[in-house]
């Protein structure tokens, strides 16, 4: 078993449990450099950088940017949207709303200290989602090997996961993020082998676009919702 | 050269109407310029004639550059109805985004590549949902940001299954039987789900109806009449670089056709129960997508020929709805509390071309739906009279939910105009109500649903050299030949 594709399995099993922001988006930073590693190492595509002590594919090395990217977007939307709201900027009736919505927060922070009953559908939907991911492989080796065949359809399964269980909207586009790392994986590995057409540059480069944009709608509804009702919780949005 | 203008010059076009989006007159004049040099390039464009650019082969063919033609026209409608009906901000440079992606999807033949590009649009086509008017006061609804959330996660979706599809697509070899489920049965089957959702094929269509609901007219035209048709010709070009697929596949050919049935009759069920005008349309947009994939995945000559060309029928009649409905909803002078349910008397060629773009959907006569819907009936006339008989049903439904809809909101009693009453002691002129003036019919957008509804009952009436063009390229298709 590959030591990355570890890191990358628990990462995203990490964001599709914990609903602190902090944690989940640090996890989906260790999984893009996870994987940008796991493809260095396999060297599905030929090295074409040479960087002191290392030769690596530019493809690779666009992955791990486009990781930082994302997560640096989805961590500045959530430090803007969960610091002290700007009260001069408000009139009366933004006030009211605020006020309404501040009450709704402290309940809603007082009803979340830590309740165990908010991991659990997660969490057996995480087992589900790994009884799924260790059968597959075993019906269809799709990808060279089985590892790799384990730990697409497990970013892919733990991302339609977290969006069915999320509670807010940066959790959405995290678990949205997962499912395209996962087709991004199986991409890759299975494009590369012989038998297949071989990868293409564009592909991979759209790959990488279609990540930042998603990242950026993500932030730009956040924006919106935030702007809206003073929260990024679904339950808010969803009550009216 | 030609190829490269088609994709980049609106891409540059919709940045520079971006910087200058306060300006709405001279941003719509650059955008209908935009499109008429893109028309006059697309029509130099040599038919077959393919083009390598990075290792990606682009290629037009004559569906698609009718079809390329089409959405550039209905582009210059929808941007001249912008004058007059309500958009966002960003409408227009978003929908010069929007009509580049669209051509360039039709000019490639990479699947990859064009599944990435249609989540690309996806993402492009949430800003234009949330899109609010330049300078307005009004807050963004709550259900706006909903509706734009659950197209953005159901899109993304649906290309992450079509991408998923299209790499096992890459190492399938016909004949060979990797497992348990033969693995064309299972890229059939993702290649199903993805497509469904991105057409809203019934149980997945809940974001079509929440889109034309809470987005703004134009921008549900834009989703409807480009998008989901170009999700369609994605899924011929499918067929057609893995016909095998199909081939090996008549069981899965099967469900689809009973999904394809089972939209239609969900379609117009679901617009004969609604109460609101948009949802009833929005229900008549999933039994149309129902019947436009029973065509197609009859896989029959005839019924590829009656899907593509009821998809391009969709593009007009969906024009000419949103635009009707664009127009019917804006306020006439009555207050904001006064139901209104006499707006074909009201508004007559607003209200007409409503109940028209209805009539072409469901492909009543003398309207352009006619002749395609009859090609879906022979379809599937030719799979057995069960199938044809659901059909009809399915349209029959649709019929009633129009007339339900038209009865309700058009064709209804106006309501009575105040009675003027004697003065009061001590009433002066200056304390008694003003005079209520109606507004008369907005006359731009007028002669533009004028137009459509002529263009529809001109394609009704003559289908011949439509018809023709599109039986030409279905005969060539590899895929129908195999089968």
């Amino acid at each position: 078993m590959n030591w990355f594709l570890i890191v990358i399995a628990i990462s995203a099993g990490i964001i599709l449990l914990i609903r602190d922001w902090r944690i989940t988006i640090s996890a989906l930073l260790i999984n893009y450099i996870s994987l940008s590693l796991f493809l260095v190492e396999q060297q599905f595509l030929p090295p074409d950088l040479d960087l002191p002590g290392i030769s690596i594919s530019t493809t690779a090395l666009v992955r791990l940017i486009t990781g930082l990217s994302v997560a640096i977007i989805l961590s500045i939307t959530a430090l803007t949207f969960s610091k002290e709201y700007g009260l001069q900027n408000l009139d009366e009736f933004g006030l009211a709303e605020l006020r309404r919505a501040a009450r709704a927060a402290q309940q809603q922070h007082t009803d979340r200290q830590f309740r165990l009953s908010d991991y659990v559908v997660p969490f057996w939907s995480g087992v589900l989602a790994l009884i799924a991911s260790l059968t597959l492989p075993q019906i269809y080796l799709i990808a060279p090997s089985q590892a790799i065949d384990f730990t697409w359809c497990w970013l892919g399964l733990t991302g339609l996961l977290t969006i069915a269980t999320a509670g807010d909207l940066l959790k959405i586009g995290l678990g949205l993020l997962l499912c395209t790392s996962s087709i991004d994986l199986l991409y890759t590995s299975v494009v590369s082998s012989p038998q297949a057409s071989g990868v293409g540059v564009i592909p991979l480069t759209l790959l990488s676009l279609v990540t930042i944009l998603l990242a950026l709608t993500i932030a730009y509804l956040s924006g919106l919702l935030y702007g809206r009702l003073k929260t990024l919780e679904l339950d808010e949005l969803y009550k009216r | 050269m030609l190829y490269l203008l088609l994709i980049f010059f609106p891409i540059s076009m919709a940045a520079t109407c971006f910087v200058l989006r306060q300006r709405t007159v001279l941003v719509i004049t650059a955008a209908v310029a935009t499109m008429l040099i893109q028309i006059a390039l697309a029509a130099q464009i040599p038919l077959d004639a393919p083009a390598r650019l990075l290792g990606t082969t682009l290629t037009l063919n004559a569906l698609n550059r009718l079809f390329m033609l089409i959405f550039l026209g209905i582009g210059i409608t929808a941007f001249i109805a912008s004058l007059h009906l309500p958009h966002g901000e960003n409408f227009v440079p978003v929908m010069l985004l929007v009509l580049s992606l669209a051509s360039t999807t039709l000019l490639l033949q990479d699947l990859f590549i064009v599944s990435l590009l249609l989540i690309g649009a996806s993402l492009v086509i949430v800003l234009a949902i949330v899109d609010m008017p330049t300078g307005t006061s009004a807050l963004l609804a709550t259900r706006t940001i909903a509706s734009a959330l659950k197209y953005l996660v159901l899109m993304v979706l649906a290309g992450v299954l079509m991408y998923l599809s299209f790499v096992l697509t890459d190492i399938y070899r016909p004949g060979e039987v990797s497992g348990r489920i033969p693995l064309a049965r299972f890229i059939l089957g993702l290649l199903s789900a993805g497509f469904a959702l991105r057409l809203a094929l019934a149980p997945f269509h809940a974001w079509l109806v929440d889109v034309v609901e809470d987005a703004a007219p134009l921008v549900s035209a834009l989703v409807i009449a480009v998008f989901n048709v170009i999700g369609l010709l994605v899924l011929v070009l499918t067929f057609q670089s893995f016909p095998a697929l199909l081939t090996e596949n008549a069981f899965g050919l099967g469900v689809l056709r009973i999904g394809g049935i089972v939209t239609s009759i969900a379609g117009g069920l679901l617009a004969f129960a609604q109460t609101s005008m948009r949802r009833s349309l929005a229900y008549l947009l999933v039994y149309n997508a129902g019947m436009i994939f029973y065509g197609l995945v009859s896989v029959s000559t005839v019924g590829l020929a009656g899907a593509m060309f009821e998809a391009l029928n969709q593009t007009l009649s969906v024009t000419l709805l949103f635009i009707s409905l664009g127009l019917l909803e804006q306020p006439d002078g009555r207050p904001a509390n006064v139901v209104r349910r006499d707006l074909l008397w009201r508004w007559p060629v607003a209200g007409a071309g409503l109940i028209s773009g209805g009539l072409a959907l469901l492909g009543l006569p003398p309207f352009n739906g006619f002749a395609s819907k009859l090609l879906i009936y022979q379809a599937a006339a030719q799979q057995g009279w069960i199938d044809l008989v659901a059909l009809v049903v399915a349209t029959v439904l649709g019929g009633l939910a129009l007339m339900k809809l038209a009865h309700e909101w058009l064709l209804g009693q106006g309501d009575e105009a105040p009675v003027s009453e004697p003065a009061l002691l001590g009433e002066i002129e200056i304390d008694r109500p003003p005079e209520r003036r109606l507004d008369p019919e907005p006359r731009g957008p007028a002669i533009l649903a004028m137009l459509l509804l002529m263009i529809c009952l001109g394609i009704g009436v003559y289908p011949e050299p439509v018809l023709a063009t599109i039986d030409d390229v279905i005969r060539s298709l590899a895929f129908v030949r195999a089968l």
